[in-house]
């Protein structure tokens, strides 16, 4: 089910990246001040702009879940959500590299824009033990739910009020893309587009395994004999698909 | 020597300046990828052990069962015209 499609969208991915490297390096026009070190810019920048936007994809999925009761919306609000916290130590890492070159130190605490993203950063970082913390499948699916809404309105409004701010150091982007010239707009809308790709595979392929290994553990349920009784798994912060309450049973689909 | 031809011809790379941190920043996002692949490699290989511990066990209920059906299966086709033989072969 969640397999289907795997192969085009890795192909894609595939092509869209060769085809973003290719422009960064050897199309895109090197720029007026940093030089060849805004070349870091076609992958921090779709890397952060992926991670907030998952992040509120997360706090999307969840409000369906609260809707649905379906613990298929919660596994893939928590996918979306551990794939998002992937990339934003991708976008801590490749700015602070960017930093260094640019300004000359890893870190600036007095920059809005770094520290914002920190925060949000920590604040989902938290969403792994909150989940691990709670032992029933279903009330860690409702209350990381409710995490993932909060925090997933936190996320604009925190963008909103780091540019609101007035000092800063830190380029603006969103909103000032127009302003690119057009062979660097291209090659950051590629970058873009890459970059969502691979988040959107990486997405699936944890999706899939994920789905896998609970058909697996259900048919070893059933061959070992156990048909009666809540399935018993290991303590996990992984959501468990096997707590389909009766709105969703109901509602014609399976627990997978 | 394909290889030296495109070399050959793309453009030189200004990597004396910046040149090491654009490196590490694409590094970086390359390191992340190879541990996530690296991650489901070992999460495939787990599965793959799994289904062949289910195989095994299936097997083994559906021995004494198979055994049963096979006898049946001889009893049958003493007494009903042999099937047309699958088009496939």
């Amino acid at each position: 089910m969640y397999g289907k499609g795997l192969r085009t969208l890795s192909i894609a991915t595939v092509v869209a990246i060769t085809t973003s490297l290719s422009l960064v390096f050897f199309y895109a026009p090197l720029e007026a001040e940093q030089g060849f070190l805004q070349k870091i810019f076609y992958v921090h920048v779709p890397l952060a702009i992926i991670a907030l936007c998952g992040f509120v994809l997360g706090g999307l999925l969840a409000i369906q879940h609260l809707r649905t009761r379906d613990p298929r919306w919660d596994m893939r609000s928590y996918v979306v959500i551990h794939m998002s916290l992937i990339f934003a130590v991708g976008t801590l890492i490749t700015g602070s590299i960017w930093a260094k070159g640019s300004w000359g130190h890893w870190w600036v605490w007095s920059e809005p824009t770094l520290v914002s993203f920190l925060i949000v950063f920590l604040l989902y970082a938290t969403y792994q033990p909150l989940r691990f913390a709670i032992e029933d499948p279903e009330r860690q699916a409702r209350y990381a739910s409710v995490f993932a809404i909060t925090a997933g309105a936190f996320v604009p409004l925190n963008f909103i009020a780091v540019r609101l701010s007035t000092a800063y150091l830190h380029p603006r982007v969103l909103g000032s893309t127009s302003n690119l010239p057009g062979p660097m707009a291209l090659t950051f809308l590629v970058s873009l587009l890459a970059l969502s790709l691979l988040f959107a595979t990486l997405c699936k392929y944890e999706l899939t395994a994920k789905h896998t290994r609970a058909q697996l553990r259900a048919l070893r349920r059933r061959l070992s004999g156990e048909t009666t009784g809540a399935p018993t798994r290991p303590r996990s912060a992984a959501p468990s698909l096997h707590h389909a309450t009766a709105p969703a049973r109901a509602a014609g689909g399976s627990a997978l | 020597m394909i290889l030296a031809t495109v070399l050959a011809e793309t453009p030189a790379l200004p990597l004396h300046t910046a040149g090491k941190y654009v490196a590490g920043a694409y590094i970086v996002l390359f390191a992340l990828v190879l541990i996530y692949v690296a991650i489901m490699a070992i999460r495939l290989s787990r599965i793959e052990r799994d289904l062949g511990e289910l195989l095994s066990m299936s097997e083994h209920d559906a021995g004494p069962a198979t055994a049963g059906a096979a006898h049946s299966d001889e009893h049958t086709q003493d007494t009903q015209d042999p099937q047309p033989e699958s088009t496939l072969a």
